[in-house]
């Protein structure tokens, strides 16, 4: 069995079937689905630093960097008034993202703990400065995508991107395969070594493991994940702006990600659709959401000891 | 560059270094203590500086607006270090940072319905208003240079509690070694209480004696937060002289390029932490 | 705000949604106005002022309505491109708002602007300069009742010449509007010979401004031209003062440099200079009322970014009214607002092909805390509107 904790199961068996349906309901508003849209593709970004946080203990507060660039990315290889194939520019995204992260996990994984958040930073601040800085791709004000890729293989064309509908689907098939991926890898013979270098380095390496190889691979695979994500939210709207490089951006991310339930992953999904969820209602409800907000996230701290994920397993756990 | 403007450039960057010294010495100093990794220091900053001018309003003293601050900010940092902050030492930093993020959100909230949105001024205190002629037009203004004398000042007070006073020898005690300081019988927690609480403070008349020269605006407190973490880091956290010293680097690096290499000026700050970082991954003097 | 407002949208969203496509239901149905703006961050004070006048121009003209009323819908920006075409997709398809206020941001400006460009509702620009909003994007549901980046600072390069100055440095932070203002002044200033003898770009939003205004001292230019805003316009100006410029080398300014900031620079913005499309001391009969009511609402003086809320709600007032009430045919709409004449606080404006202001461009002078006019270096200026195509 994949997902074979027990709160693991019942959240891929309640989530999935109830987002494949949730179209149906919302014909009306194609708001309520651009909407859900939106937060599945940051629940991918989120799963992918969850992996990297919460599994590999690499703390990290520059992965914007890759959301940003996923969508930079196709801006600067794609032409500008010609549509391109959805999933060979998905290949070349993540590819070139695993590049720049191969380098700069090269320098980063050399610091570990408060310094390693801060290395990662400093690179995406500078990623950040260098689009919001330069004129070519409009800097400070972002830049328009004009024409969205079409999604054919062989000639069959399986999603229209122009349709939310049809890219909402896109992206809750992104969100399951993301999920299923890293049980995949969490399960495979790589994912226990990098379980084991979290839980003891020194060990790990008397057993004859590269530590910093492992690490690499980990922070190269989730880099090209939050790439993936960033270029989907480009495509959502068409849209891409510097301050995706933010360093605010990194910083909900993790927020999201802790309120989850660390190392969980399907927990990431539950930190974002919760911190979002608590977001759209507080603001229409009130001006000052930004103290609700605060508040709830305190309280929320102080009372789950392992996130959003950790209190459903030991509320499942009295139960039976 | 003349010689003149040089000069010039260098005071610029020693001064704008002190002040960073000044707010980011509280951060270092609980983290090197307890361990704890507050993001809202930054939030302290800002509320340093809105209240300064709220009781600059009231009193139109400015020195005993500094006073009642400092006292107010004692007060917080109590509360929060005994309401929130003492619940979370046996989690781990992350569930740290995550409950200072939502302080953050806390205090610009409360100062957006407090004091409102609009950017705010406090008046340089008439008996320090004059200014000293550098060259033909530049000067420079005697409380700028009274600033970084406190600034200063304050380094030095830090320096002798921590190395000759009572406190300070516990102080550093707690951050070899805090079992064996309770087993010793000395209530750690109260000394938390008390760090956390300077801690708070320094942010706080960081803010305050900033405020006559700065703009007080909402989202001061993040801004400054960067720029307080690059220079903890840099000196090593936890290390009160490594913070001193990476605060001078990161004014003169800073300073001397926006005028030296403006294109690049907006990244130094990050490339030199990620330089000195790369050769010493754990700052230039860490314990 | 509370509870029952979100149900009562929630209703009305609900009834809209089934009864829009009858015309004369919906002309009993309340006018939707979504505000964009930031209520939360860096932005927030401009955001606050822009929906203040837009809610006192829009009670004040309630009888122009014929009879309809308005209902908001506010949604936080706070000052976030990338959250911009959500929110403004929301206000879209999820309110079906009729007219849809903001931004104060430019990033956010191109964000709206992406979703909302040809759509079923008007977008209206209470602040956000960029030149493409009615330049290369421009579009017939496009509106701005404010600026573009160009209108404000081109004048003052003629000010600069006619006072004989001839080296000037210009600075700003570097960023959109920040470059496109200090192209404008260069664009009049270098034809009418002058020279820049340096243009100094500083990283977004750093407000340390020591360094520059040394490097200033030490070129010891005729004059410097800036352009800042909000909370970087406060320190440097008390920098300028501060460190000794002010009185030796004249600061002049795109006007948003003292504008809802003057209690906060305090003495030090005595006798900046600056070139805006609206002066606090404009002595005409709107904007006394509009000063002092505004004023007695609100507690606080009115500043520009009040003017262009405030106008925003003047266009929407007019159009209803020349419609009589009735706004389903949005090309009528479109059109009636192009032929809009407004009586505005900063005097008469129209509107130019591209939807954006044809005004007066003053020269102001900071005098006892107030911006006071001290002559009209450009009337019934028209944005060129370069790469508009309407």
């Amino acid at each position: 069995m994949l997902f074979n904790k027990r709160t693991e199961r019942y959240f891929v068996w309640v989530f999935f079937p109830l987002a494949l349906l949730m179209p149906l309901f919302l014909e009306q508003n194609t708001f309520y689905v651009s909407k859900l849209t939106t937060v599945m593709i940051f629940a991918i970004f989120v799963m992918s630093l969850d992996y990297l946080v919460g599994r590999c203990g690499l703390i990290t507060l520059g992965h914007a960097m890759f959301y940003g660039l996923g969508g930079y990315i196709f801006v600067i290889i794609a032409p500008e008034y010609e549509a391109v194939n959805f999933w060979v520019y998905t290949f070349y995204i993540c590819v070139i993202a695993a590049l720049v992260a191969l380098i700069i996990g090269f320098l980063v994984l050399r610091t570990s703990g408060i310094y390693m958040i801060m290395i990662t930073l400093a690179f995406a601040q500078m990623a950040f400065y260098y689009f919001s800085d330069s004129i070519d791709f409009g800097g400070n004000d972002g830049v328009f995508i004009y024409v969205k890729p079409d999604t054919s293989i062989f000639g069959i064309s399986l999603f229209d991107l122009d349709n939310p509908i049809h890219f909402y689907y896109l992206c809750l098939l992104s969100l399951f395969n993301t999920l299923f991926f890293f049980r995949l890898v969490i399960r495979s013979r790589f994912g226990r070594v990098i379980d084991s270098i979290h839980e003891n380095p020194g060990r790990t390496t008397a057993l004859g493991y590269n530590v910093f190889v492992f690490r690499l691979m980990a922070y190269t695979m989730a880099s090209a994940l939050g790439a993936y994500a960033g270029y989907l939210f480009t495509l959502q709207y068409g849209f891409v702006n510097p301050s995706m490089l933010a360093w605010t951006t990194s910083g909900s991310a993790l927020v999201m990600s802790i309120l989850g339930g660390m190392g969980s992953i399907y927990g990431a999904i539950l930190g974002t659709l919760v911190y979002e969820g608590l977001h759209y209602v507080l603001e229409h409800l009130t001006e000052h959401w930004l103290l609700f907000m605060g508040a709830l996230i305190i309280l929320m701290v102080i009372l789950f000891k392992n996130g959003i994920a950790g209190y459903l397993e030991k509320l499942l756990e009295k139960r039976s | 560059m003349t010689t003149s403007l040089f000069f010039v450039q260098l005071i610029n960057g020693l001064q704008y270094g002190l002040l960073l010294f000044l707010i980011a010495s509280g951060l270092t100093l609980v983290f090197g203590v307890m361990g704890i990794l507050n993001l809202a220091h930054g939030s302290m900053y800002m509320v340093g500086a809105y209240l300064a001018w709220y009781f600059v309003q009231q009193t139109g003293s400015f020195t005993l607006s500094a006073i009642i601050s400092a006292v107010i900010a004692l007060a917080i940092g109590i509360v929060v270090e005994r309401l929130l902050i003492q619940r979370l030492y046996r989690r781990n930093h992350l569930d740290q940072v995550l409950l200072t993020i939502g302080m953050i959100f806390v205090f610009n909230a409360l100062q957006s319905i407090l004091w409102g949105d609009d950017p705010l001024g406090v008046q340089v205190p008439e008996a320090m208003s004059a200014a000293i002629p550098l060259t033909d037009v530049v000067e420079y203004p005697v409380y700028r240079i009274f600033v970084a004398l406190v600034c200063v000042a304050i380094a030095a007070v830090m320096y002798f509690m921590i190395n000759r006073t009572r406190l300070g020898m516990l102080i550093r005690a707690g951050e070899s070694n805090r079992e064996m300081v309770e087993c010793l019988g000395i209530d750690i927690s109260r000394l938390y209480t008390i760090v956390f609480a300077i801690g708070v403070m320094l942010a706080t008349v960081a803010g305050v004696i900033a405020a006559p020269m700065s703009s007080i605006v909402p989202g001061m407190g993040e801004h400054v937060l960067i720029a307080c973490f690059v220079v903890v880091v840099i000196g090593g956290m936890g290390s009160i002289k490594g913070a001193f010293i990476g605060a001078l680097l990161v004014g003169l690096v800073d300073t001397f390029a926006s005028v030296l290499m403006p294109q690049l000026s907006s990244m130094m700050i990050y490339i030199l932490m990620a330089f000195i970082l790369l050769i010493k991954p754990q700052g230039l003097f860490s314990s | 705000m509370d509870t029952k407002k979100l149900l009562h949208t929630l209703l009305a969203g609900a009834v809209a949604g089934t009864l829009c496509s009858q015309a004369l239901a919906a002309n009993e149905d309340p006018i939707k106005v979504g505000v964009m703006l930031p209520f939360s961050g860096i932005y927030a004070a401009l955001g606050d002022a822009g929906r203040n006048g837009l809610k006192m121009a829009l009670k004040e003209h309630a009888q122009a309505l014929h009879g309809r009323q308005i209902e908001f819908i506010e949604m936080d920006t706070e000052a976030r491109p990338e959250r911009a075409p959500e929110i403004a997709s929301s206000l879209l398809d999820q309110h079906h708002a009729n007219f849809i206020i903001g931004p104060v941001h430019s990033g956010v400006a191109m964000g709206m602007i992406k979703v909302l460009k040809d759509k079923d509702t008007v977008m209206i620009i209470p602040n956000a300069g960029a030149a493409a909003a009615t330049g290369p994007l421009c579009a017939p549901n496009i509106f701005r009742t404010s600026f573009s980046s160009w209108q404000p600072s081109y004048p003052m390069g003629k000010v600069a010449l006619d006072n004989a100055y001839k080296r000037v440095v210009t600075m700003s932070w570097n960023y959109g509007m920040g470059r496109e203002s200090l192209d404008a002044f260069r664009e009049s200033f270098t034809a009418g010979g002058g020279e820049i003898v340096k243009e100094i770009l500083v990283p977004f939003p750093k407000t340390e401004f020591q360094s520059y205004l040394s490097e200033i001292g030490s070129i010891n230019p005729d004059a410097v031209f800036v352009f800042f805003a909000g909370g970087g316009a406060v320190k440097f100006v008390k920098d300028y003062d501060a460190l000794g410029l002010k009185g030796k080398i004249p600061l002049l300014g795109s006007g948003f440099l003292t504008e809802g900031t003057l209690e906060a620079q305090g003495p030090s913005a005595e006798g900046v200079r600056t070139t805006l499309h609206y002066a606090d001391g404009l002595d005409n009969e709107v904007n006394n009322k509009f000063r002092q009511d505004y004023e007695q609402m609100f507690g606080k003086p009115a500043d520009i970014y009040a003017v262009q809320g405030y106008d925003a709600g003047l266009l929407i007032a007019n159009a209803v009214d020349q419609l009589g009430g009735d706004i389903s045919d949005q090309a009528a709409l479109i059109k009636a607002m192009e032929g809009a004449h407004l009586f505005s606080p900063r005097g008469e404006i129209t509107f130019s092909r591209a939807h954006n202001p044809v005004q007066n461009i003053y020269l102001r002078q900071v005098e006892n805390g107030q911006n006071k006019v001290i002559d009209v270096p450009a009337a019934a200026l028209e944005d060129p509107a370069r790469g508009c195509k309407l």
